[in-house]
């Protein structure tokens, strides 16, 4: 793919305010996608730091510093902030800044929306993070709000309620805005099968969010009501169900781990090419791989709730259907390992990550395959088999492509490079502690350690020890990173050249770095 | 008389449309699959009892329709250029609006600005021109007004 041509300085007549209003007020993406991006990061820390918190008190048997409640509220907490105020606006953050520079569009299709969409977002994490201090402190019913637990609760739940509404609202407006981009806005030449990966894995995200976040806006309504307008959707005693809870989330729950990993998919399959130099193997099986998993993610979801008593056929469907996600993800996986097949390879930071994140993320899909199988699952529903697996993909899986995504663009962002070194000690301080932590969790887990329970029996006790060691370690490696952001920000690499790596392709590395404020604002012609 | 009823008497027309990369099908077919999807979902569950899913799916689709309306209105928009003897017009349709502009040809000026801008100015007013081409072919038309106004290339 080429670009006949690419840019043109705008600087000149983008007249946008300067200081703190520039930032508020705002239309373009790349500054959106940068408030994105360090919102993330803010939450990032603040659930990692209730997560250390969690740990502190596992790191031995009996109650040492929380009472039981606040442990949960911790475990909740620590849940609601990763996925929806961390990992979500992250990769929102990625698509705001690459998909118009990849598609050579001069910014997203609504830019006012997309404004309010990323506004929208501090006061949710206001709420999620004042709830801790409210009578009663905050919701203590898990990240996935169950109810009766959730419908009994105190005002943290209600505040809960309200933070996961608007954060909805934000991941809608923002699917309608990349959806609509991308579609209507693509470069001349750009047809849809030409693509970068990471656009495509964004575009079948947005759908996936279109579809299911009006049911979790509609689930936590109903939560709302039963709690305060009499109402009895999960209230048995009143002629409800609270298992109808656990279809309506999963139902939206399910989609939504898609959602946090199609991106990273994305940001895999434009690192792994440029580093091995050799174009993605099997492009167009990659994308129907991820369409194919965006489709199955629909028909899976009672696999979250196998212990919850369903007939024996739909718990054999659940479980093949399960089972069939692994066939596009091999896919995806063999299709990594191809292009780097005879690759003329190197490591750098964004690399390593992406390695890192193949082969940890591959195991989190076996221990998925494992826990697929319902009989199996019944013994290890609620276990920290469960913690094990779904940190495997959320942790080594989205955040090892986030942080392998932002070494990959952070020079064209900037224009600076960032310190390598540095780099590398956070991937390797980062892939080490990642599985001091969990991967003992593998083994407390299939000996039947239930999660979210602040106390355990003295078998448990070494592996859990050494859980919070390698807690404590990854949540330290992670000061490297803003470390090294810093120091990239504040121009102490050397100056990035427009192409930044060897082996990069797309029309974003056309580009100056940083990219003018402006750009494309005439489509270049894709050939 | 409108710009496009005196289109047949011109030596020179160029005409330029706004990129886009689906079309008002493509759009419907989007729009339907996606209302399709979310309204079914919704639908599905108000049968169980779970109806509150519904009214926010509504909303959503509300919110998309208007996304894709607003695009839809702008698709169509277009530039036109048109030299026909003393006459130089410069028709701009934007929301299915057009305007008309006429300069003196003997008297109009292709300016170009930053970043390969172009427009045309006479008499103190100026129209920004060439903003559906991209640099390249901005800069042809560039060459081909001056050459066609005034036997030179644009200022």
């Amino acid at each position: 793919m080429e670009a006949a041509h690419a840019h043109h300085g705008h600087e000149a007549h983008g007249h946008h305010p300067t200081g703190i209003m520039r930032w508020i007020t705002t239309t373009n993406h790349k500054d959106i996608g940068t408030l994105y991006l360090l919102f993330a990061l803010t939450m990032f820390f603040v659930g990692g730091v209730l997560a250390l918190m969690l740990r502190l008190e596992l790191f031995e048997p009996g109650m040492q510093f929380w009472r039981p409640e606040f442990f949960n509220q911790l475990t909740t907490m620590h849940g609601l902030i990763m996925v929806f105020g961390a990992i979500m606006p992250a990769f929102v953050g990625f698509a705001n800044w690459q998909v118009p520079l990849m598609i050579g569009a001069p910014d997203m299709a609504f830019a006012r929306m997309n404004n309010w969409s990323f506004w929208l977002l501090p006061p949710a994490a206001v709420l999620l993070v004042v709830s801790f201090f409210v009578p009663g402190g905050a919701i203590a019913a898990g990240w996935t709000l169950y109810a009766p637990l959730s419908t009994q609760m105190g005002p943290g739940t209600d505040l809960a309620i309200f933070a996961v509404h608007i954060l909805g609202a934000s991941s809608i407006m923002g699917s309608i805005n990349i959806i609509t981009t991308i579609l209507n806005m693509r470069a001349p030449g750009m047809t849809l099968m030409k693509m970068p990966l990471f656009v495509w894995t964004w575009l079948i995200t947005a759908y996936l969010l279109i579809a299911v976040m009006p049911v979790l806006a509609g689930a936590v309504t109903m939560v709302l009501t039963d709690r305060h307008f009499g109402t009895s959707f999960f209230n048995a005693a009143g002629g409800g169900d609270p298992v109808m809870f656990q279809h309506i989330f999963w139902f939206f729950g399910h989609p939504e781990v898609y959602i946090m990993i199609l991106p990273g998919f994305g940001i895999i399959s434009q690192i792994v090419p440029t580093f091995a130099r050799k174009p993605l193997f099997g492009y167009s099986s990659m994308v129907y791989a991820t369409a194919s998993i965006a489709i199955l993610s629909f028909m899976v979801w009672a696999h979250h709730m196998f212990t919850v008593g369903m007939p024996a056929a739909a718990q054999l469907f659940f479980m093949y259907a399960t089972m069939l996600i692994a066939v596009p993800t091999g896919v995806k996986v063999f299709n990594w390992i191809a292009t780097m097949w005879k690759g003329s390879m190197t490591f750098e930071t964004p690399m390593l990550f992406a390695c890192g994140f193949i082969f940890v993320f591959s195991m989190g899909g076996f221990t998925g395959l494992v826990l697929a199988i319902t009989p199996v699952d019944i013994q290890l529903q609620d276990t920290y088999y469960v913690v094990a697996h779904f940190h495997y993909v959320l942790v080594a899986g989205s955040l090892f492509a986030l942080f392998g995504g932002a070494y990959y663009w952070l020079p064209k962002w900037i224009g600076r490079m960032y310190d390598e070194t540095l780099g590398k000690w956070h991937f390797w301080l980062s892939m080490v502690f990642f599985n001091v932590t969990f991967f003992p969790m593998h083994f407390t887990g299939l000996a039947g350690l239930p999660r979210r329970v602040p106390d355990y029996n003295m078998q448990f006790a070494d592996f859990n020890m050494i859980s919070t060691i390698g807690a404590f370690g990854f949540g330290l490696s992670q000061l490297i990173f803003v470390y090294l952001l810093w120091k990239a920000i504040g121009g102490a690499g050397e100056k990035a050249t427009d192409k930044v790596w060897e082996g990069a392709q797309g029309l974003e590395w056309t580009l100056p770095s940083p990219p003018p404020y402006h750009t494309f604002e005439t489509p270049p012609v894709v050939k | 008389m409108e710009c496009s009823e005196r289109a047949h008497a011109t030596e020179f027309t160029r005409f330029a449309r706004r990129n886009n990369s689906l079309s008002s099908s493509g759009r419907l077919f989007v729009f339907a699959f996606l209302f399709i999807v979310s309204i079914g979902i919704a639908a599905a569950f108000a049968v169980i009892g779970a109806w509150p899913i519904l009214p926010f799916a509504g909303l959503e689709m509300g919110v998309l329709y208007l996304a894709f309306r607003v695009f839809e209105r702008h698709a169509a928009d277009y530039e036109r250029i048109a030299i026909a003897g003393d006459r130089v017009e410069v028709e701009i349709c934007e929301a299915g609006r057009a305007r008309c502009h006429e300069f003196n040809r003997y008297w109009a000026q292709v300016v170009s600005g930053e970043g390969a801008r172009l427009a045309l100015r006479s008499h103190g007013r100026e129209v920004e021109i060439g903003r559906h081409l991209n640099d390249d072919q901005r800069r042809a038309l560039a060459r081909e007004l001056g050459r066609r106004l005034h036997g030179t290339a644009g200022h």
